[in-house]
């Protein structure tokens, strides 16, 4: 009997440490997204909940962080590509970036200079950004993409399985 | 048989070889040694006991988010490296240092190895490069350690 009950707690603790729950904690597919309400370049707040009615691609990057720069290109082409398209979930792709830079004018100028377009957020926190707790980010780049009505349809696609998974859902 | 057990042994070599391997992901050997890696642990409850004497934290990265710790700014840049130089002139060889950035794994993260190569080439004797694996984030903030205002 002792032997099961540790077997058991030994069990709940090896749940309870594995990162990979840690990681999925109410951001699984299928469940809505959290609200995000952050500041853009100019100032004004600009929600999440805002995009309603389009495909979106919340993207969580930082203007220091390697990988994320290097794909802001690529999420350029998917933008260009389905910004207008019809979805059979939603009128639209909209890119929403959440950036956890910590100063603005290294955020402003990256945006400046690579002539993004698409929707740029930042509450200039770094990675003590109440946002990265939300979304429960253990590391970047990350990403989230919601139908019209912000439920998960996926995390984490990257390069070709991301275009794979928009392309899914256009309306032929 | 023989020969089975001889693959077994040399595929075990070989895959302990690369899991421990110290070089880093860009092939390069880092300018620093597994015994000058400080627990996140360690460096909390040190800062938690006051009456301990404390090492100076300096901050290589985007922001001093460790609680005292001075903020640099991102190593990477020439500017940023030298003003840490000029605060390290002015401290003794053997001063307890810690320097920090925490954006990223060490693999991607281009600020650590240039702090750390700048204490090594000017003889100090006792730093540490905050162990950091995936970032401030998840090993430093979300585990409840001392944080700025």
């Amino acid at each position: 009997m002792r032997i099961l009950i540790l077997a058991v707690a030994l069990l709940l603790v090896g749940s309870i440490m594995s990162p990979s729950t840690a990681q999925t904690n109410g951001l699984e597919k299928g469940n809505k997204s959290p609200e995000i309400r952050l500041p853009s370049v100019k100032g004004d707040t600009v929600t999440l909940s805002s995009l309603k009615g389009k495909l979106v691609l919340i993207d969580f990057w930082g203007t220091w962080c390697a990988p994320c720069v290097e794909e802001q290109s690529e999420l350029a082409k998917l933008y260009h590509t389905y910004q207008h398209a019809h979805f059979t979930i939603g009128k639209g792709f909209e890119i929403y970036g959440v950036s956890l830079d910590s100063k603005k004018i290294t955020w402003e100028n990256f945006l400046v200079k690579h002539k993004i377009n698409w929707v740029q957020v930042s509450d200039l926190k770094f990675w003590r950004s109440p946002v990265a707790r939300t979304y429960n980010i253990q590391g970047l780049p990350f990403n989230v993409l919601v139908d019209d009505k912000g439920v998960i349809l996926a995390k984490n696609l990257h390069g070709k399985d991301l275009e794979k998974e928009i392309n899914k859902y256009l309306n032929k | 048989m023989k020969t089975k057990i001889l693959t077994f042994l040399l595929v075990a070599f070989t895959t302990s070889m690369l899991v421990t391997n110290p070089l880093s992901s860009h092939g390069q050997s880092d300018p620093w040694t597994q015994q000058q890696l400080l627990a996140p642990a360690e460096l909390a409850k040190v800062l938690n006991t006051p009456k301990s004497p404390q090492p100076i934290v300096f901050s290589i990265g985007m922001q001093a988010i460790i609680k005292g710790s001075v903020d640099i700014g991102p190593a990477m840049r020439a500017d940023n490296l030298n003003t840490l130089k000029q605060k390290l002139n002015q401290l003794p060889k053997n001063s307890k240092i810690v320097v920090y950035c925490g954006c990223c794994p060490f693999s991607r993260c281009p600020n650590v190895r240039p702090a750390m190569a700048l204490l090594k080439s000017m003889q100090f004797t006792n730093y540490k490069l905050l162990n950091l694996p995936q970032n401030i984030k998840v090993d430093w903030i979300d585990k409840g350690y001392p944080i700025s205002e």
